[in-house]
């Protein structure tokens, strides 16, 4: 139960390698190809938030089981507790956000004459916007950090009262998440779009988020069990975390149709301009949207049998990721960059390097530590878990 | 089945009725059924049933209600009494998502309900058969089918030995 992954040389260069190679990437397309700022401060934005978005999914995946009192996911809680650890990262790189602000919110730099943005003044303006994302970023790191060390306090004594301090600050940050989730999906992503406005918003980003997490835990316990890690890991877990997948996507599906058949009923202009931009010019990306995230998670992993297979599970987990991406883009793009987006080098190749920075951080934390917490009071059940 | 010949065997708990369901495997006595107060976990595995249909019979109904659903509306809405609502077309499919998601719903709830009960002889007019007085009870009770009764009786009392057994009948 000591087992320890080794975060090799070889896996350290390879992925310093794909740091590198996307900057450089991403350098080469800024210099040669001329995109244009916008297109660069917009896919700065949309790879924080896809990354920050699977962290905080991950670690609102701890919290929810956790609080539940759940046992049978004690065997792999420390892939998405690794994966909490880039939230101190994606701080530093949304402060980037800084210099490209009049780039991507054109209410940064409105004259004064928008009569709607005069009336949000009060929330979206500069200062305040920085002091919410401190906000939101400090309270997110101070618990989860709480939540880890607790764990960590419990795996080295196994005083069960660190256990239950561990279940206080899930219940915690669940209740600051659920508001801050909100809060920063109109900050960062529905004020691109200042003169719009959806109250399902930040529940649809939310499922994004916590789909997107589910999905990287599937390719990274692939990704373990491949090398030879994690072999308490069985079906019985790979298919509980297969049917999570496919419910939320389905989740993810209805608060889509959600959003988008209240505002094409009431056919109130000032709504209706959001999809009409997204329907005309992003034809292609606003439907494979939809059948990535839905169609194929669907129809992949709706027989018993896919789900309980890890390398279906994987590579449908691959399509989703793949597909959320998208829903970033299409969420951000049309509103920050207009007709001109397209996805080119500068947005595979950023993508690329921040991947390689995510697994990175990830690789280094689950090295730090035994993969199996052998204190924790719910692993005998984990181990012996049926589904 | 109302003259079968049958032994019941109960139990108090679900860990001695899991094994002596193994052992009464292992011996090849023909296991009519197994009775429990709640689901046991590892039940099926242990008699060694085979996956319920019930999913696949779910798919069938949800899908046909599905195209039951859209299809409804498309032909009330284009064909048979076509209205402009809010300056929409006749035919607005995102308006009808709603109603064949709950008729997706319906069809598929009502069709495994319905397969369940036929298939596990519940229909309205069937006949309830006490095999054991237990049976509706707290106690877990295995069914087993048996030509003779005294020498099976005798034969599963001595394959069952050191199980926690209340009582064979």
């Amino acid at each position: 139960m000591d087992e320890q992954f080794i975060f090799r040389k070889q896996f350290r260069q390879v992925l310093a390698i794909v740091i590198v190679v996307g900057i450089i990437g991403s350098l080469g397309a800024i210099f040669f190809s001329k995109p244009g700022s916008s297109r660069i401060w917009a896919s700065i934005l949309l790879n924080n938030q896809f990354f920050l978005g699977i962290a905080l999914g991950s670690a609102f995946f701890l919290a929810v089981h956790r609080i539940a009192w759940s046992g049978w996911h004690t065997v792999l809680e420390r892939i998405p507790e690794s994966m909490t650890t880039f939230i101190p990262v994606a701080f530093l790189l949304m402060l980037l956000v800084y210099f490209g602000m009049d780039k991507i919110y054109h209410w940064s730099h409105s004259s004064g004459q928008d009569a709607i943005l005069e009336g949000k003044k009060a929330w979206l303006n500069i200062p305040f916007f920085f002091l919410r994302l401190v906000l939101y970023f400090a309270g997110w790191i101070f618990l989860i950090r709480m939540m880890k060390k607790n764990s960590n306090l419990l795996m080295n004594s196994g005083d069960l009262k660190y256990h239950n301090r561990r279940k206080l600050y899930a219940g915690l940050f669940l209740v600051f998440y659920a508001v801050t989730v909100s809060a920063s999906s109109w900050d960062w992503i529905m004020s691109i779009d200042a003169h719009w406005y959806s109250t399902i918003f930040g529940w649809y980003v939310f499922i994004g988020m916590f789909v997107t997490s589910l999905a990287f835990i599937i390719l990274l316990i692939w990704f373990l069990k491949r090398i030879g890690h994690l072999v308490y890991i069985r079906t019985d877990h790979v298919h509980d975390l297969s049917t999570l997948l496919f419910a939320f996507s389905i989740f993810w599906a209805y608060l889509w149709f959600s959003q988008y058949l209240l505002i094409w009923y009431s056919h109130i202009p000032e709504e209706t301009t959001y999809f009409l931009q997204r329907k005309e010019n992003f034809r292609i990306i606003f439907f494979v949207n939809l059948g990535l995230n839905f169609v194929v998670p669907f129809f992949g992993l709706i027989r018993l049998k896919s789900k309980r297979q890890l390398g279906v599970a994987a590579l449908v987990a691959a399509f989703v990721l793949i597909g959320h991406w998208i829903d970033y883009y299409q969420m951000i793009m049309p509103g920050a960059v207009g007709e001109s987006a397209r996805i080119g080098i500068l947005e595979i190749c950023m993508t690329i390097s921040y991947a390689g920075l995510f697994i990175y951080i990830i690789f280094n934390s689950l090295a730090s530590r035994p993969l199996v917490n052998k204190n924790d009071p719910f692993l005998e059940e984990s181990l012996n878990y049926e589904s | 089945m109302e003259n079968i010949n049958y032994i019941s065997v109960s139990f108090d708990d679900e860990i001695p009725l899991l094994e002596a369901v193994g052992k009464l495997k292992e011996s090849n006595e023909k296991i009519l059924d197994v009775l429990t107060p709640f689901p046991v976990h590892g039940l099926d595995r242990a008699l060694s049933m085979k996956r319920s249909r019930i999913p696949l019979i779910g798919f069938i109904f949800g899908a046909f209600g599905a195209i039951v659903g859209f299809g409804f509306q498309t032909w009330v809405f284009t064909i048979n009494y076509p209205l402009v609502f809010g300056g929409k077309p006749f035919f607005s499919a995102p308006s009808f998502i709603p109603i064949t998601f709950e008729c997706t719903v319906l069809f598929a709830a009502l069709g495994m309900v319905s397969a369940m009960l036929i298939k596990s002889k519940l229909k309205p007019d069937s006949k309830f058969i006490p095999f054991d007085e237990n049976i509706t009870n707290d106690k877990f009770i295995i069914l087993i089918s048996a030509e003779d009764v005294e020498s099976a009786r005798n034969r599963i009392k001595l394959t069952l030995s050191g199980i926690n057994i209340i009582a064979i009948k």
